[in-house]
């Protein structure tokens, strides 16, 4: 159970007096600010309290199943109207299941159930549906429509809000477990009050321009504030009491009773609420949190090990030397020889392949006489042995020194990028030259060594080097880059672009790291290091310089230069230190490759202010966009020992990084933060430059006197609001509740418009039948879940849905409940149920959503996913949903923007939703999916194939005429035609 | 209005008959939701406030029946050329020889701190202005051929907006509103009005060949609305989304499963008779596959001759964007002319530091070069078009937008800030004045003086245009009865005919 929720035991003492009378008071609290019309207003329907009707007396005493029947038939028997006969089985089947769960029953459940003869059948599955996990998923998705849910910002930006599902996945559970619904108004009002942080939030669900998207002026810091918190004003109104209060932060409300001066009094209860992350807590998130601080901890270790066995930097800017693939030429100062090794450490890469094995087609060592001979020939007696050797026909090590030219006489290693070669000469002699090639043809040029050490002497334990080329660094990676130098002390550090793969570059974090046996990384800036820079892109909240060394990776927290293709940043230590290593990054979280430095220099400034430089690009291998075949580290240039022990480490890495992604999600939380609440002013106009009289918090005017003092604490004021909003005393909120699940379940609720029980809104069908409910609600412990079982049991959600001419007539829209109201399926249930007629549907709960757009904004927009598979096959409600941005192909079936709250859907019907649902690869990939299940199921027969998908489709047979019209089309387009018009046929579509 | 002769593709398919029979039927409709029948339910349940009144009555069965204005309209359609970004009104259209004078100092009692940061001193108009026309209406040469069309226009130089950041400015711009989520002015023609074309959406918003602007869908969505009152986004370069049969699909195949699907529906229709929300989905079937023909012939652009194509520039291959933008104004021009009633064409994408759109905050002169060069021919040769082929006559034209720049450069750049306090748009065609300015600026451009005006009477002139009244066009959301223009907005008389 929850823990005593002490703040509101003596707030519940406070309440008493507020709620005490019986109509709102209208001698309470201070109506002397309210205008005329508000105190006038406060006789209207809603605001009284909620009766206890009688039960009315109907003529026909046998439809009803119960009380609730007993309302809807009275009222139809008012107007000469009879409700509709009982549905059949499987349609009252079909129907709880798409309400309840929002997926079809299988063909299974339906024959289950139409063979039920038990009395309690349909209980039965009322029962089973309702304590099934689906029930949330569908569910929560009413809430979250209201509750205007999204994983981004909105606004121009609309940057993603990585952790704001762990809301969603409290509503889910919520709803599941059936926690009262008094309780889940104060979770989410103050939920941090009983450690459920996830449930606040609902505080800040709209969208919210950040920091850099606000003006540099403060009227526009001001007014972002206000609009943030008015959000919120206006959020709680609608949702819990379906009052619009947000209408009165300019002028009093002019139809309801609520002056300008109750908006400022509710708005002071959110004073102190920010928009934000926190940590979420849980005491499973502290284990996990605690593992990860160890994970962290080794990751250091094996960073530190690696750092060891990165290649050395090489400052000198001398060009290095090339080679040539027909030939190369090596004259060093002539010396006594016995021995000649030439030792390869890297090759060029193969324009598919990448790094492969490197070729030698001929190895020519020349004495150093006036004419000078070939002594590595074979025919003259020299003896050759290799690292190892690929052998085919063209390929033999015996190639290599056989006087014949060309790929087909050549030798190639058996190991990538490397590889040696070793001459034993017949005797001792003076060399001079060595000439080797990898085809002097001149038809390959791949397999080319292009670093590598030549070596001779007389005896193997006596080699002298005569050329070395080092290898070069592998290429820059965008998402991390190492330079290592030998130590240096340096005051002063800079890294200089001077060329990058597309508009201005970017880092998003840059590292200096000391020479300590600990190192440490002196860049950042709570180091006390300061940061200068070239230049900065302006009007950027995610690009800025503080990001440069600010210890947080990744685009959202990175630098970008004011200057195409170049910029620098200037480091300047708190003290001279000796530093070895500078580690950068684009992107460490390898969402982003543009904007990538490639060619740049990194100079250090001693405390006499002396230049050097340490590193650069230009022995770095060319970077080559999109090549995923040049490893993060790389192993070139290391001995077979440092090899084995680089591969094991980078594999120790890999596992742990893993993990720690694992265990990262769900450890923070998008919802309310909280600092002291600041004062609260009437704003003349709604404007914050026209404050006027303070207020403190105090509940609206018209429903109560209860305030609390101006100085309160910021989470008592929560806590008292949601106290206040969840007394079995307010008229409102049990109203407005009851009305949503009877919208839920009906399409619209007993009061049409379910935000809104102010004066424009609409006045209750059936409002004796509206206070039997709230009542029975409250006394039911606030429990949704009876509610449902009351609605669900009825006559009234059992009739047929066919439509009486003589009733439609008299009532077209079915208001009264003549008959079940059928209606198109929302979009989340389409989707979900093509997947699970399709046996494809992936039922995993809960944690970040899946993608329905290729990359989360920027510069590269929401193009949409258009093939789906594992994670985007889960229930749509937990796709990761962009604000505006709706799904490309069931956006158009009415989904919510996520903008402004959405009370009820109103469904349409347009030609695109049509296109998409006819010919979207959504649609076409699901068809495919759903033949191949008829097929496993049904075998190859034409028959049974059209029966089979009939049943999963409908949950019923098909007919013999249904069966002449699908069999042609079966024969001569295939099944996954039949499939796909099953999937776009109203049968599918409708709720029956 | 004159009578104008029907403006319809002229291959389409007609509705099947069950699609006729379902949507025309008095009867018929007269039983469905939102038809009479809820009229009857409203007298019967006898309360006033019982069902919210919707203005206008829309049959949930035929969304897209054209519907009555409320007073005779001036306009028939409506093309936006939107520039995102925030053009600045000192470099084009708001001629202030002050600033020349002052340029180099500061402004006296100017802010010191704006959008980006902290203010540099009064720049000088970075382009040579010239009297242009009869009206001799100064102009800047960063604009030659659309200074051209001074005689032809109404200019408004004393717009101002509630916000100083683009994405909510141009929410404010296309919906009335800062906050994400309210319907764009499209929608609400489209709401209002229906369609002229039973082929086309009533709605078309075209994005620029270089991206999407800031507020994105804002511009042309639907909000609270229902759906089917969105814009439709495709422009001559990007495909309407889901229009062609799927590769891979036999056209035979995509016709036998149409002919299934229909009667399908209509076994299903049979056991479920009178239901109008089933068969407007059949109908919205025809709708599609008729939009599927008629969608690629309005954006196939190869019948267009030569020298339309070079009027609007579209022929010069020294600049892909201009050519890109040039086929999405005469792709603009093609839908006013099929009877689209809302066409949206934007010129500028998202923000890239100025690089894509008007967003003039370092190198102004530099980039606004590259970017007048793609808008200005094309658009003033749309503008020609459309009055050449009497299409200006019963279509409204408005240039706009998001805010406009401060007279003062950014300390340290060469560059203007965002300014909401007065800019300048201009509305040509249906029922505007020629050759007149409204509102000014002071005499440095950086607030509206005279004539103030918002974004509110903006669109309220607009649907005025329509035949609309701006204060009757409502839409129950959440308690409030809500309108384009919130609770504000004055129709701009003085620059209608």
């Amino acid at each position: 159970m929850r823990p005593v929720f002490s703040p509101a035991k003596w707030l519940a003492l406070l309440l008493v007096s507020a709620w005490s009378g019986d109509a709102a008071p209208l001698d309470a609290g201070s109506p002397t600010q309210a205008s005329v019309q508000a105190v006038k207003g406060r006789d209207h329907w809603s605001f009284q309290p909620v009766k206890r009707p009688p039960i009315p007396e109907t003529l026909d005493t046998k439809w009803a199943r119960n009380d609730l029947d007993r309302f809807i038939l009275a009222r139809l028997e008012q107007d000469g109207l009879r409700p509709s006969a009982e549905a059949d089985r499987v349609t009252w089947l079909r129907r709880i299941y798409f309400d309840v769960i929002g997926l079809p029953p299988t063909p299974e459940q339906v024959m289950a159930f139409v063979n039920d003869e038990r009395p309690d059948a349909h209980e039965r599955v009322v029962d089973g549906l309702l304590s099934s996990p689906r029930y949330g998923e569908r569910w929560a998705q009413h809430w979250l429509d209201v509750v205007r849910y999204a994983d981004t910002d909105g606004f121009e930006v609309n940057t993603e809000r990585p952790n704001a599902w762990p809301y969603r996945d409290y509503v889910i559970g919520a709803l599941n477990q059936d926690i009262p619904y008094d309780r889940f108004i104060r979770e989410q009002l103050a939920g941090d009050a009983s450690a459920v942080d996830a449930a606040t939030g609902f505080l800040v669900a709209a969208a919210a321009l950040l920091p850099g998207q606000i003006g540099a002026d403060d009227i526009s810091k001001r007014l972002a504030r206000q609009d943030s918190l008015s959000e919120i004003v206006g959020a709680t109104g609608q949702t819990f009491l379906g009052l619009s209060i947000g209408c009165a932060r300019c002028h009093d409300h002019k139809f309801d009773p609520i002056p300008q001066r109750d908006y400022y009094a509710i708005q002071a209860f959110f004073a102190g609420v920010q928009y934000g992350e926190r940590p979420l807590r849980s005491p499973e998130n502290d284990l996990r949190r605690k593992e990860i601080e160890e994970i962290k901890v080794r990751e250091t270790q094996i960073d530190r090990a690696l750092s060891r066995l990165e290649p050395m930097a090489r400052a000198s800017s001398q060009p290095r030397r090339e080679t040539n693939a027909r030939l190369n030429e090596e004259i060093f100062s002539p010396l006594e020889a016995k021995f000649v090794r030439l030792t390869i450490h890297d090759v060029n890469l193969h324009p598919t392949l990448g790094v492969i094995e490197p070729c030698l087609d001929e190895f020519e060592i020349f004495t150093s006489e006036s004419a000078p001979r070939n002594v590595a020939l074979t025919s003259l007696g020299a003896k050759v042995t290799a690292s190892g050797s690929h052998t085919s026909e063209s390929h033999r090590l015996e190639h290599i020194n056989d006087g014949q030219y060309g790929n087909s006489h050549s030798w190639i290693s058996d190991e990538p990028g490397r590889g040696w070669v070793l001459f034993e000469l017949p005797e001792k002699a003076r060399v001079g030259k060595v000439i080797w090639g990898r085809d002097r043809e001149g038809k390959f040029a791949d397999r080319l060594a292009t670093a590598y050490t030549l070596e001779a002497g007389l005896s193997l334990d006596a080699m002298t080097t005569l050329i070395s080329v080092a290898p070069l660094r592998p290429a820059v990676n965008p998402r991390q880059t190492t330079d290592r130098f030998d130590p240096v002390v340096a005051q002063r550090l800079r890294l200089s672009i001077s060329a990058c793969t597309s508009l201005q570059p970017c880092l998003d974090e840059l590292e200096v790291f000391t020479s300590e046996p600990e190192p440490r990384n002196i860049a950042l800036a709570s180091a006390g290091t300061k940061v200068t820079a070239s230049s900065t892109l302006p009007d950027s909240p995610i690009h800025q310089l503080k990001h440069i060394n600010d210890g947080v990776y990744g685009n959202a927290n990175s630098w970008i230069s004011n200057e195409e293709g170049q910029g620098w940043i200037e480091l300047e230590f708190s003290s001279p230190q000796k530093i070895d290593r500078v580690v950068w990054g684009r992107d460490r979280e390898e969402k982003f490759v543009d904007r990538l430095a490639t060619d740049y220099r990194i100079e250090v400034a001693d405390a006499s202010g002396k230049w050097s430089k340490v590193a650069g690009s230009q022995d770095r291998q060319k970077y080559v966009a999109g090549d995923k075949k040049v490893a993060a580290f790389s192993l070139v240039g290391l001995n077979p020992g440092e090899t084995k022990e680089a591969t094991r480490l980078l594999s120790e890495k890999k596992a742990l990084e893993k993990k720690t992604l694992a265990l990262s999600t769900g450890l923070m939380v998008y919802a309310g933060s909280f600092t002291n609440a600041g004062e609260t002013h009437v704003l003349h106009r709604g404007d914050p430059e026209q404050p006027r009289d303070l207020v403190g918090p105090a509940v609206l005017t018209a429903l109560g006197s209860f305030s609390l003092p101006s100085d309160s604490a910021e989470q008592d004021r929560r806590v008292a609001l949601a106290s206040w909003i969840g007394d079995p005393a307010n008229p409102l909120t049990s109203r407005v509740m009851v009305n949503r699940i009877w919208q839920g379940h009906f399409g619209i609720g007993l009061v049409e418009t379910s935000s809104d029980f102010g004066h424009t809104g609409a006045l209750p069908s059936h409002p004796a039948l509206l206070d039997w409910l709230a009542g029975e609600f409250f006394r039911s412990g606030w429990s949704i879940k009876h509610m449902h079982r009351l609605i669900l049991m009825s006559a009234t959600f059992r009739q047929s849905s066919r439509i009486n001419r003589a009733s439609q007539a008299i009532d077209a829209d079915a208001r009264l409940l003549w008959r079940f109201p059928a209606r198109r399926l929302d979009a989340e249930t389409i989707r979900d149920s093509m997947l699970s007629v399709n046996d494809r549907l992936n039922l995993k709960m809960g944690g970040a959503g899946f993608n329905l757009f290729n990359s989360r904004g920027g510069l590269n927009g929401f193009p949409p996913v258009e093939s789906f598979s594992n994670d985007g096959l889960r229930r749509m409600i937990y796709a990761h949903k962009v604000r505006m941005e709706r799904d490309s192909v069931f956006g158009a079936f009415d989904c919510p923007d996520a903008g402004q709250s959405t009370s009820r859907r109103r469904p349409s019907t347009s030609p695109l939703q049509a296109l998409n649902l006819f010919n979207s690869r959504f649609t076409l990939e699901e068809s495919e999916a759903f033949a191949k299940r008829v097929q496993t199921d049904a075998g190859a027969d034409d028959g049974k194939q059209i029966s089979r998908a009939y049943q999963l489709a409908f949950g019923r047979e098909p007919d013999s005429s249904e069966r002449q019209d699908a069999e042609p089309v079966l024969r001569e387009h295939g099944l996954t035609t039949l499939c796909r018009v099953l999937f776009n046929s109203n049968e599918f579509l409708f709720l029956p | 209005m004159k009578p104008t002769p029907p403006r319809t593709i002229s291959r389409a398919d007609d509705l099947s008959a069950t699609g006729h029979h379902l949507l025309d039927r008095r009867q018929f409709l007269s039983r469905t939701a939102t038809g009479l029948g809820a009229i009857a339910l409203t007298n019967l349940l006898g309360g006033d406030g019982l069902l919210a009144a919707q203005r206008p009555a829309v049959d949930a069965t035929r969304p897209y029946a054209p519907r009555a204005p409320d007073f005779p309209a001036k306009a028939r359609n409506v093309l936006v050329i939107f520039c995102a970004g925030a053009v600045s009104q000192l470099e084009t259209w708001d001629y202030k020889p002050e600033l020349i004078k002052h340029d180099g100092k500061p402004l006296a009692g100017g802010p010191p701190v704006t959008f980006q940061g902290p203010a540099g001193n009064l720049a000088r108009p970075q382009y040579e202005f010239r009297p242009r026309g009869q009206s001799g209406k100064m102009i800047s040469d960063l604009v030659p051929h659309l200074a051209q069309l001074a005689d032809e226009v109404s200019f408004i130089h004393s717009l101002t907006s509630k916000t100083n950041t683009h994405g909510p400015g141009e929410n404010f711009l296309s919906t009335g509103f800062v906050p994400d989520g309210f319907p764009s002015i499209g929608a609400w023609v489209s709401y209002a009005l229906g369609s002229e074309n039973q082929n086309l959406p009533a709605f078309v918003s075209i994005p620029d060949p270089r991206g999407v602007p800031q507020a994105s869908v804002n511009n042309w969505g639907a909000g609270f609305l229902p759906a089917e009152f969105q814009g439709t986004s495709f422009s001559a370069k990007e495909p309407l989304r889901n229009l062609a049969v799927p590769a891979g699909i036999l056209p035979a195949s995509d016709r036998a499963a149409r002919s299934l699907l229909q009667r399908l529906n209509q076994r299903h229709l049979e056991k479920n008779p009178d239901d109008g929300s089933l068969a407007a989905r059949i109908a919205s079937y025809e709708l599609a596959a008729r939009m599927q023909l008629s969608v690629p012939e309005i954006s196939d652009l190869s019948t267009e001759p030569a020298h339309i194509l070079k009027s609007y520039g579209a022929d010069d291959t020294s600049n892909p964007v201009k050519v890109a933008f040039a086929r999405n104004c005469i792709l603009a021009r093609r839908l006013i002319e099929a009877g689209v009633r809302f066409v949206q064409l934007f010129n500028g994408a998202y923000a890239s530091g100025g690089e894509l759109n008007w967003d003039g905050h370092n190198k102004l002169k530099e980039q606004y070069d590259k970017h007048a060069a793609i808008l200005d021919q094309p658009a003033a040769a749309l503008v020609r078009d459309l009055q050449q082929r009497g299409l200006l006559e019963d279509t409204l034209v408005v240039w706009c937008t998001e805010f406009g720049r401060m007279p003062m450069f950014q300390k340290g750049s060469q560059g203007r800030d965002h300014n909401p306090d007065g800019f300048t748009c201009w509305l040509a065609g249906a029922g505007v004045k020629r050759g007149v300015s409204h509102g000014r600026t002071d005499e440095l451009g950086r607030k509206a003086v005279e004539n103030i005006l918002s974004i509110h009477d903006l669109n309220a002139t607009i649907l005025h245009l329509l035949g609309l009244n701006h204060e009757a066009l409502t839409f129950e959301h959440n308690g409030i009865q809500r309108r384009l223009t919130d609770v504000h907005g004055h129709v701009v008389n003085e620059i209608l005919t």
